[in-house]
């Protein structure tokens, strides 16, 4: 899952980048607005962290230009501004979530985790066939048997998990696997698939990662 | 007696409430009847006393024109007397001759009720015209001068003389009274009097009603402004006053209060936002080291990484503890609770002290000073309080120069004032941002993290420090060529 953070605090943005990233996201950060609204517009993130305050195009503007583009993306206002009234504001600008300064990591976690769970979803467990995996935990498993992955192996089955039944292109998955610093050679996708499927087949999960030839991966349900 | 005292103070007090409580209204139209009251009251008397004095003076005429007749057929001079048997005859003439003439003469006819009677100086009437018949004409013992008065002859008022007569030593023998009937005068003066007492109330109660209509109408538009102003809460300042159609008094009111009204609520606004950005500076470092902690102690790792993260919430720590420190300067000074201590500072000394304390920040960006100082240069100040002004001002010359500047100081007289000028080289300040300089929480660049480290604070103290010790600041600036600040102390 790759994030986009606009934030102009270095402090704030540092260890949002570093938590997050221990938490198997993908993290890009945008310094002002106006980067941010690019970033946004370019790339095919999962989530936006905004805060209000920033240079160049206030939180809000980002956010209704945003909207404007027609994009659905799941926004989170992580701001200092913290009457009822500016809650109200930034929520009716088009965000998802608002989170005050000072805010708690894990609430932020939760929050996140809430906006990238499906509408269908009961918990924030993932199924596919006999895979399950648990993006809280960090933990997947075939039929009981968990297995142990790496973070950038588990980021890989989490996004292919998460688009189950669909097509996974290989610069999607670089898109939403690896942030934006990452040398789009995409190779390493292919090896990051041998290592999974190794494990999976490992657990007797059998060959649930299907290669599309020349387009991508799938996981189909059945 | 003495709650009976009690008593009259405690309605005197009451009335006294009551009157504080009347309305403007009321006590505008209680002025005015009082005052229209008296003035009304003397005009009524007056107009009376010179109709009466009129009338009088018309039948005392007549009464004088018929005494000269009897004395001129007597043929006595006034101050001849001699004896009474002088004027019977005439007296009883006059009886004749108005029984006679009473049809052809309008002066007899005029004069024909006149009642006249000699009496000698005990009051025995010595002879009397003939139309007095029982009733005697009133006599008073001892008079000395002629004397007109009002008396009454069977039942109806007369007016009178009484003219002592005199024997050619001026002693007196007797007198002559001489009486005529009033008859419709003295209706004409009742009348009169009735119409005026009576007229009085009538003209107050009406006054008094329509003084109030009229004050009522004329202090309507304070009503207004009294229901405006009441509707007028804090989150609903932005509300003004109508003006009232004339330029008169309630106008200014109006306006004044409206004028008012907008600098309350600009410091509203200001304070909205000063208090917005005071939490986000504060909030936001405070947030860093929530976070980073947070993130920190979610995983072991290793002590390297624990004490670098410890480091940066130490460095955001200190951040904010001198955003803390800032604000709570500010706020002492705001609210006026120390006072300066004015006395002689030697300029020189109080600059080459600041100096050579922020040199080794300047060196280290490759900032160098030019002093350029006087020798007799007393300013009245706060020696403190000046040394944080030019601290501040120099600190932020110093934060907005680029390597390789320098900074002046400039120390001049001015007539009676002294002038001390700080220019730097730096990024200068755009000129439609120069007013707004010295408001809290104001930078130049406006991104927070210019890695200036500056809160945006210090001019606000500068400006208060500088208000307190009647020091004028302005501040002059050309875009990357430099900004001057200029300290204007006041004259000694």
């Amino acid at each position: 899952m790759r994030l986009l953070i606009i934030e102009d605090e270095p402090g704030i943005a540092g260890f949002l980048k570093d938590g997050l990233e221990e938490e198997y996201f993908a993290v890009d950060i945008a310094y002002d607005g106006k980067k941010g609204l690019d970033l946004a517009m370019t790339n095919d993130y999962d989530l936006i962290i905004i805060d209000w305050m920033i240079p160049a195009l206030s939180g809000i503007e980002v956010c209704r230009l945003i909207r404007k583009s027609g994009n659905v993306i799941p926004i989170i206002f992580l701001t200092a501004k913290d009457t009822m009234e500016d809650v109200v504001f930034g929520l009716d600008a088009g965000a998802n979530d608002y989170i005050k300064k000072p805010f708690a990591f894990e609430e932020l976690l939760a929050r996140i985790r809430v906006q990238l769970r499906n509408t269908t979803q009961i918990n924030d467990s993932l199924n596919a066939g006999p895979l399950t995996i648990n993006p809280v935990t960090h933990q997947a498993f075939c039929n009981s048997n968990e297995i142990t992955l790496t973070p950038k192996e588990f980021a890989l089955l989490e996004y292919l998990v998460r688009n189950k039944d669909k097509v996974c292109t290989r610069s999607r998955i670089i898109e939403h696997v690896w942030d934006i610093h990452f040398d789009s050679d995409t190779s390493v996708i292919d090896v990051y698939i041998t290592f999974l499927r190794r494990k999976l087949d490992n657990a007797e999960c059998g060959n649930i990662i299907q290669t599309i030839r020349g387009v991508g991966y799938i996981i189909r349900e059945s | 007696m003495k709650i009976e005292t009690k008593r009259v103070i405690r309605n005197t007090s009451i009335l006294f409430k009551k009157w504080s409580l009347m309305s403007l209204q009321h006590r505008i139209a209680i002025y005015y009847t009082i005052a229209t009251a008296f003035l009304i009251a003397l005009v009524f008397t007056i107009i009376y006393f010179m109709v009466e004095r009129t009338v009088y003076k018309q039948f005392d005429e007549v009464i004088n024109t018929e005494v000269s007749e009897i004395f001129s057929d007597a043929h006595v001079t006034r101050n001849s007397f001699t004896s009474f048997s002088q004027f019977k005859n005439r007296i009883d003439d006059k009886k004749v001759d108005h029984l006679d003439n009473k049809h052809d003469d309008v002066e007899h006819t005029k004069v024909d009720l006149e009642f006249t009677q000699l009496v000698n100086t005990s009051g025995q009437v010595i002879n009397q015209s003939g139309n007095i018949t029982k009733t005697l004409l009133t006599f008073n013992p001892g008079e000395t001068q002629a004397r007109y008065f009002n008396t009454t002859l069977s039942g109806s008022t007369v007016r009178q003389l009484q003219l002592p007569l005199r024997n050619r030593n001026g002693v007196i023998k007797g007198y002559l009274l001489m009486a005529v009937p009033l008859k419709n005068a003295i209706i004409v003066l009742s009348d009169l009097e009735n119409v005026f007492l009576f007229s009085f109330p009538g003209i107050i109660v009406t006054l008094f009603i329509l003084t109030r209509l009229i004050a009522g109408r004329s202090i309507r538009p304070i009503e207004k402004v009294i229901a405006t102003a009441e509707k007028m809460t804090q989150p609903n300042i932005n509300q003004r006053i109508a003006l009232p159609y004339h330029h008169d008094e309630l106008y200014r009111l109006s306006s004044t209060i409206n004028a008012l009204l907008d600098r309350m609520q600009d410091a509203f606004q200001r304070e909205k936002k000063f208090t917005a950005d005071a939490s986000h500076e504060l909030k936001t470092p405070l947030s860093v080291v929530k976070g980073t902690l947070e993130v920190l102690v979610r995983k072991p790792r290793e002590q390297e990484h624990y004490e670098s993260k410890i480091q940066f919430c130490l460095t955001e720590l200190n951040r904010m503890a001198l955003l803390i420190d800032q604000l709570l300067m500010l706020a002492r000074y705001e609210s006026n609770k120390t006072n300066p201590q004015i006395q002689e500072v030697l300029l020189h000394y109080t600059i080459d002290s600041i100096v050579s304390r922020m040199l080794p920040i300047a060196l280290e960006k490759e900032i160098s000073f030019r002093v350029d100082s006087m020798e007799s240069d007393k300013v009245a100040a706060d020696p403190g309080m000046l040394e944080m002004i030019l601290e501040n001002i120099i600190s932020n010359a110093i934060k907005y120069s680029p390597a390789g500047s320098y900074i002046a100081i400039k120390v001049e007289r001015n007539e009676r004032t002294m002038l001390c000028h700080i220019s730097d080289q730096g990024i200068g300040i755009p000129q439609e941002k120069l007013n707004t300089v010295f408001e809290r929480f104001y930078r130049v660049d406006e991104s927070r993290n210019s890695g200036t480290g500056g809160f945006g604070l210090g001019l606000s103290i500068v400006k208060r420090l500088a208000d307190m010790q009647q020091i004028n600041v302005s501040v002059k600036s050309l875009k990357n060529m430099g900004t001057t600040f200029t300290l204007k102390f006041p004259s000694t």
